[in-house]
């Protein structure tokens, strides 16, 4: 079996490294998109689906909300996928979880939360 | 498969801008229930800086993303001190994509936006003061450097600092080291802080 893959979309470059470094450290495959556009088009182009998404809100051309909306609404595997925004208030988790997000996380978030949510959700990294 | 972004299928009819195309006139038709009409109105509205508070009020009410976009580069071509208020009134709203929207109108006025971006930077609430640290992304303006190292120097939100961290990263230069590594002693324990400065420090020397 392959390893687990997660797609971490943020408009950040250095937010995508720093997922990616922890990620992979703990034995995932991860992917990048910059935009909830670019995720969409790499949801729907993949053979093989992706395990889980890390979702910013907060991107040019479209926002993390639309990414999650329109992605459930496609003819594809559906998967688990975590919103990790700057933004703490109410209403900004009300709208992840009405999107579709399985867990909302308030940025920065430590290496060891990371793994720990990802592995709730789709479990251990690495070969199986 | 490539992910288009919604248009109007119909073709413009003329009849959209038949009406009388005076102040009044567009803004009766800026509440029109066609959105075509609707987004002729916001359109012509450009020569009408009067125009800004008819417009600031169908942004809160807009469904049409077209007509949204429309009545947001209207503001911008206004680019007086009420169309950035109306922007920055967009920075506070629930609607990510609204906010997104006007950061990315915001990024091309340069001149009305460092006349306000302190105030931004400053503002209560730290995720207005993140989206003042992305207006500054693309904007041209000599200043940025600057005002970015206030905000490491300054701001408490370690989001606030670490999204200006990202900036420096890409446009700061050799001025930025010191407040970088303070910061990194300032929030000593956060590991995304350690991280992001270290990128910024090697992205700037390896420019430099």
């Amino acid at each position: 079996m392959s390893k687990k893959r997660v797609l971490v979309i943020d408009d950040s470059a250095t937010v995508r490294m720093y997922h990616r470094s922890v990620l992979e450290a703990a034995g995932y495959e991860v992917s990048e998109a910059i935009n909830g556009i670019e995720a969409l088009e790499k949801a729907l182009a993949v053979q093989e689906p992706f395990d889980l998404y890390i979702v910013d809100i907060n991107m040019p051309k479209m926002d993390g909300y639309s990414f999650l909306r329109q992605l459930r609404q496609q003819p594809i595997p559906q998967v688990p996928a975590i919103v990790v925004s700057t933004e703490s208030k109410t209403h900004d988790k009300a709208q992840a979880y009405e999107a579709g997000a399985n867990f909302y996380l308030v940025k920065p978030i430590r290496p060891d939360d990371l793994v720990a949510y990802v592995c709730l959700l789709i479990g251990q990294g690495g070969h199986q | 498969m490539a992910i288009v972004k919604q248009r109007q299928a119909s073709p413009i009819s003329q009849d959209e801008r038949r009406h009388i195309r005076d102040l009044t006139g567009l803004i009766e038709q800026l509440s029109d229930p066609n959105p075509i009409a609707r987004r002729w109105a916001a359109r012509d509205m450009a020569n009408y800086p009067d125009s800004v508070s008819a417009l600031a009020g169908q942004l809160d009410r807009e469904t049409n993303g077209t007509v949204r976009e429309a009545i947001l580069t209207t503001l911008m071509l206004i680019g007086n001190t009420d169309a950035v208020s109306a922007l920055v009134r967009c920075l506070r709203s629930e609607d990510a994509a609204l906010r997104n929207d006007a950061i990315e109108v915001m990024k091309n006025m340069p001149d009305a936006v460092s006349m306000i971006i302190r105030d931004l930077l400053r503002d209560p609430d730290p995720d207005v003061r993140i989206f003042a640290v992305n207006i500054l992304e693309s904007l041209r303006h000599p200043d940025v450097q600057k005002w970015l190292i206030e905000v490491i120097s300054n701001d408490k939100d370690i989001n606030v600092c670490s999204t200006a961290v990202d900036l420096l990263a890409e446009v700061g230069t050799e001025d930025a080291l010191s407040a970088l590594e303070a910061l990194k002693g300032r929030f000593s324990e956060e590991p995304y802080i350690a991280f992001s400065v270290d990128v910024a420090l090697k992205r700037i020397k390896d420019n430099g």
